[in-house]
C-alpha cells in the first residue's frame, strides 16, 4: 500500500481521529494510544444497540478501522517514557489534545523531535497553539460559529443552523492528514520532520465557499437564503419541493449551468409546461441581461416559479431519472438511510464489512475513499479492542508478558 | 501578519524554487472548488501549479461571489481569486487539435494530472489514465467528480450543492417540520479535497521510492460519506434515520444560535454539562436556576429545551454577540459570537493566525485570500501570484516551460487554440 513503509503514532481523541484514519487507510501503520480507562471518543455517541458501552461507540467504530490500539497513561511518567520511546520508531506523531497539555507531559514537539529530528508531529487544537483564543472552550457548533459556515445557513432572519451530525473536528483532521503529508513530502528535501500546528476554526472556514472574503474585498456580506444561495443580486434555489420530498436541481444562467438550464426547459417545452419564448431564452448570457437593466430583474422570479410549478407535479424518481436521460442537474435530497441504501455505492462495491466483537452481525462501513490503480486502500483491521495490541507493539520496546503485567498493575497500560 | 494591517504581497507569477513541494509540477484541469482546492494547497507550498482555462466556457468559479466591490466580472470574483492563488494560468481552446496537442506537451511536463471533467470527457480525447500511461508510465492522475469514473450514476454531472444533496448533507441541516435547507452551498467540495491531497501526496511519495505511476478514482459523494459515518453505522446497526432539529445536540443543551442585539448577530452556546449549566446561570446573574428541577440534568433540560431556549435567548437579545462570547468564555461555557466575514477579518485569533493575506491586484489594486490551513514549522507556504486571468501565463508556459518558439505559438494562435 502507499503509505505502508511509514509508522504513526496516534494520540488523538475524538477531535483528531479521522486523520490517523485517512494515514491508515492509505496503509500507513499507525498505532493509537488510549487511556487505560479507555479513549473518550468510546464515550462519544450514538452507540450499536444504543447501548453505551465502550466497545459499542459507533464514533470509535467508524475511526479507529485500520489501526492498532495500546494503551498508555500519559500523564504516568513512566507511560510518558513508553510514548518517547514509541515516537522514537514513529515517523508521525498526531495529537489532538488543548494546547499545552502534551508540554506540560514532557510530550511536545520539542520533547520529542529533540532524539528523533525527522518527527512530523502534527497538532489539531480548535483554535491553534498560541493566540488570544488557544484556550478558548469549544465543540462543534462553537468552531462552526469561529470559523464562518454557520452565518451562512439557515432562512433569512432566521438562527443559522449546523449540520446536525458533527463536522468541524473532521476538517480540521483532514487538513491535519495533508499537511502531514506535505511535511513527509518536504522531509526529503530538508532533511528533518517539523511540528505542523492545524487550528480547526481555520479549516472549517473551507466550508464558507469564501464569502468569508467578502469584507476584505469589499463585498457585501452574503445573505443567508433557505435552501439555495445568493448569486450577485439574483437568489439562486437549490432546493425544490418535488411531489413526494425534495430535490436539488442547480437552476442558473452562464457557460457553465446555462446549458444545463435550457435542457431543463426543453423538457418543460417538450411537456408543454413552458413557452417557446422561454425556452429559447439566451441561456448563457441571460446574467448579463438582467444586469445590464435590458430584462428586469421580476423576469428571474417568475422563471424560478415556472421551474417550481414544473418540479412539483413531478415525483422525486421520475425527475432523477430524466435528470439523467437529459443531463439535468438534478439529484434527490437524499436521507442517510437512502445514502445507506442506493445502488450507485452497491454497484461501485463501495461498502466494507467488518466483524466486531461486540455485535452478533457484520458491520457495514463507508468504503475506500478513492480508488487507485494499484495499491488500493484496504479494510485489513477493524477498531482495536482496548489495549488489543499491547503485547505485540510493546514487545518492540523490549517488553514482555511479565513486564506488561507489573505495567498494568501500576496503572501506567 | 493581517488582511487589514499588513502591507500587500506584490503579485509576480513564476516558477517556485522553494517551498515543501518544490519541483513538483502539477497540470490542473478542475474547475470550481473540489478540484481547485487541493491544487491550491500543493501550490502554496511551492509546486508549479498550471491551470488550463478556456475563455469560451468560463470557469464557473468566476461567477460566484463574493465579488470584489460588488462588481462582477471574469476577474471579480473572490471565490476563483481564493481557489487559485499561486497558480499559473493558460488559456487553451480544447475544441482543437492543436489545443489538444499542448495539453499532451503538458501531460508529459507534469508530475501530477488533476482533472474533474465529466467522466466521459477524457476518454473522448483518448486522454483515460490507461492510453496516457502508455506514453507516460509514472504518471499520477486524479480524476474527482460526484460519483466516480464508474457505475449507474457516473454519468451524471454534478456540482458540489449536488453532492452536498445526494451525499446525504442537505436532509442533515434544517428546522423541525420544515424544507431542508443544508450547509452552505456546495458541502462536498469542502470535503472531498482533505481525502484528494493526502493521497495525490502518498502516489507522489511511492512514486519517488519506487517509480509507479498510478490512477486515482476519486467519487466525491463517497469521500464525503466518511464525514458521517457513524450517522451511516446508527441507521444500518440501529435503524436510525437523523432528523432535522435546528440546532438541538441530544447530549447538549442548552445548545443553539441565540439572537444577540444587532442586526443579524447570533451567539453560539453549547452547555456539555451541569457545570457549564451553573456557569451560565452566573453569567447570566440567573444563579436561582441552577435549583430549578426543570434544568437539573441533561435529561430535564432536553425535556424542558423550549423553555430553556427561552430564557437563554431573553438574556442574549440585550447583549452584543462578542461581548457574549468574552463574558461567556470568562465564565468557562463553550460560546463564540456566529462569525460573518466582516468579524472573521476582525477576529483577532484568525488575525493571530494571519487567515486572511492581502496582496496587491493589477485589476483591483488589492485583493485578500485566506492563508494556507497548516501552520508548519520549517516550510512555511508562500504568497507569490494572484489567481490568473484567462491566459495570462500563455506565455511563461509556452515559451519558457513547453520551450515553444515564436511560429510554434503563432500558430496555435491562428488554429484558435489559444482562446
Amino acid at each position: 500500500m502507499l503509505l505502508t513503509p511509514y509508522r504513526v503514532l496516534d494520540l488523538t481523541d475524538q477531535r483528531g481521529m479521522l486523520a490517523g484514519q485517512i494515514l491508515a487507510d492509505l496503509g500507513a501503520d499507525v498505532i493509537c494510544v488510549e487511556p487505560p480507562d479507555g479513549s473518550s471518543a468510546r464515550s462519544v455517541g450514538p452507540f450499536a444497540g444504543d447501548n453505551p458501552s465502550p466497545d459499542r461507540s459507533l464514533y470509535w467504530w467508524a475511526y479507529a478501522r485500520n489501526k492498532r490500539g495500546i494503551t498508555c497513561n500519559l500523564d504516568h511518567s513512566d507511560g510518558q517514557a513508553l510514548v518517547r520511546q514509541l515516537a522514537a520508531t514513529a515517523d508521525f506523531v498526531l495529537e489532538s489534545d488543548t494546547p499545552g497539555v502534551m508540554n506540560a507531559r514532557g510530550l511536545g514537539y520539542a520533547d520529542l523531535s529533540a532524539q528523533h529530528e525527522d518527527l512530523i508531529y502534527t497538532s489539531i487544537s480548535a483554535f491553534g497553539q498560541t493566540g488570544p483564543k488557544a484556550s478558548y472552550e469549544a465543540t462543534d457548533l462553537i468552531l462552526m460559529a469561529a470559523g464562518g459556515p454557520l452565518i451562512l445557513a439557515g432562512g433569512a432572519g432566521q438562527a443559522p443552523v449546523r449540520v446536525s451530525v458533527p463536522q468541524a473536528w473532521f476538517h480540521a483532521s483532514g487538513e491535519a492528514a495533508s499537511a502531514a503529508m506535505i511535511a513527509l513530502y518536504a522531509r526529503r528535501s530538508i532533511g528533518r520532520g517539523q511540528h505542523v500546528d492545524i487550528s480547526a476554526q481555520q479549516s472549517v472556514a473551507a466550508a464558507s465557499m469564501s464569502a468569508n472574503l467578502a469584507a476584505s474585498i469589499g463585498a457585501a456580506e452574503t445573505a443567508r437564503v433557505a435552501g439555495g444561495m445568493a448569486v450577485g443580486p439574483f437568489t439562486g434555489k437549490l432546493i425544490w419541493e418535488a411531489a413526494d420530498g425534495y430535490i436539488s436541481l442547480t437552476f442558473l444562467f452562464g457557460s457553465g449551468i446555462g446549458p444545463f438550464s435550457r435542457r431543463l426547459f426543453e423538457w418543460m417545452y417538450d411537456e408543454g409546461e413552458c413557452t417557446q419564448e422561454d425556452r429559447d431564452l439566451d441561456w448563457i448570457g441571460l446574467g448579463a441581461e438582467f444586469i445590464s437593466g435590458q430584462r428586469p430583474l421580476s423576469e428571474w422570479d417568475r422563471l424560478l416559479s415556472v421551474v417550481g410549478d414544473f418540479i412539483i407535479k413531478r415525483s422525486r424518481g421520475e425527475l432523477f431519472r430524466e435528470a439523467q436521460a437529459r443531463s439535468l442537474l438534478i439529484v434527490p435530497v437524499t436521507t442517510v438511510d437512502e445514502v445507506a441504501d442506493s445502488e450507485q455505492f452497491k454497484a461501485r462495491n463501495f461498502w466494507r464489512e467488518h466483524e466486531m466483537p461486540a455485535w452478533p452481525e457484520p458491520v457495514r462501513f463507508p468504503g475506500p475513499f478513492v480508488q487507485l490503480s494499484a495499491n488500493q486502500l484496504e479494510y485489513r483491521r477493524r477498531a482495536p479492542d482496548l489495549g488489543e495490541h499491547n503485547a505485540e507493539v510493546y514487545a518492540e520496546l523490549g517488553l514482555d508478558a511479565a513486564d506488561l503485567a507489573q505495567l498494568q498493575e501500576r496503572g501506567v497500560i | 501578519m493581517t488582511a487589514s494591517d499588513a502591507a500587500a504581497l506584490p503579485s509576480a507569477p513564476g516558477i517556485p524554487t522553494e517551498g515543501a513541494l518544490a519541483g513538483i509540477k502539477v497540470l490542473d484541469l478542475m474547475w470550481v472548488v473540489a478540484g481547485p482546492t487541493a491544487t491550491r494547497a500543493m501550490a502554496d507550498f511551492g509546486a508549479t501549479v498550471i491551470r488550463v482555462e478556456s475563455a469560451n466556457r468560463i470557469e464557473t468559479a468566476r461567477g460566484i461571489g463574493p465579488f470584489h466591490d460588488n462588481a462582477q466580472g471574469p476577474d471579480h470574483s473572490g471565490l476563483f481569486g481564493n481557489m487559485n492563488i499561486n497558480k499559473l494560468g493558460v488559456s487553451l481552446n480544447l475544441a482543437t487539435a492543436e489545443a489538444r496537442e499542448v495539453l499532451l506537451d503538458l501531460i508529459a511536463w507534469c508530475d501530477v494530472l488533476a482533472e474533474s471533467f465529466s467522466p466521459r470527457a477524457m476518454r473522448a480525447w483518448g486522454m483515460d489514465y490507461e492510453s496516457l500511461k502508455a506514453l507516460k508510465p509514472d504518471l499520477i492522475m486524479l480524476s474527482t467528480c460526484l460519483f466516480g469514473q464508474e457505475g449507474p450514476l457516473s454519468r451524471v454531472a454534478g456540482f458540489g450543492t449536488m453532492g452536498a444533496a445526494i451525499g446525504g448533507y442537505i436532509a442533515l441541516a434544517g428546522n423541525p417540520g420544515e424544507a431542508p435547507i443544508g450547509p452552505y452551498s456546495a458541502y462536498t467540495d469542502y470535503l472531498s479535497p482533505r481525502f484528494a491531497l493526502p493521497t495525490i501526496l502518498a502516489a507522489l511519495d511511492h512514486r519517488d521510492r519506487t517509480g509507479e505511476g498510478l490512477y486515482i478514482d476519486q467519487a466525491q459523494a463517497e469521500s464525503s460519506l466518511h464525514f458521517m459515518s457513524a450517522a451511516l453505522l446508527d441507521y444500518t446497526i440501529n435503524g436510525r434515520v437523523p432528523q432535522l432539529v435546528g440546532n438541538a445536540d441530544p447530549d447538549m443543551a442548552p445548545h443553539g444560535c441565540y439572537r444577540a442585539a444587532g442586526d443579524d448577530d447570533w451567539v453560539a452556546i453549547a452547555v456539555r454539562n451541569d457545570a457549564d449549566w451553573a456557569n451560565l446561570c452566573s453569567a447570566m446573574g440567573r444563579g436561582e436556576l441552577t435549583c430549578d428541577d426543570r434544568f437539573a440534568d441533561l435529561s430535564a433540560r432536553k425535556a424542558n429545551e423550549g423553555e430553556l431556549n427561552e430564557i437563554v435567548g431573553g438574556w442574549t437579545a440585550d447583549h452584543g454577540a462578542l461581548e457574549l462570547e468574552y463574558m461567556l468564555q470568562a465564565f468557562g461555557v463553550p460560546a463564540h459570537a456566529v462569525s460573518n466575514s466582516g468579524a472573521a477579518a476582525e477576529d483577532p485569533q484568525m488575525r493571530h493566525r494571519g487567515h486572511f493575506v492581502r496582496m496587491e491586484h493589477p485589476v483591483h489594486g488589492g485583493t485578500a485570500f485566506e492563508a494556507a490551513k497548516g501552520q508548519m514549522s520549517e516550510t512555511p507556504p508562500s504568497y507569490r501570484s494572484v489567481a490568473p486571468s484567462i491566459g495570462r501565463d500563455n506565455d511563461l508556459v509556452l515559451r519558457d516551460i513547453l520551450g515553444y518558439d515564436d511560429e510554434r505559438i503563432a500558430q496555435l494562435a491562428i488554429a484558435d487554440a489559444l482562446t
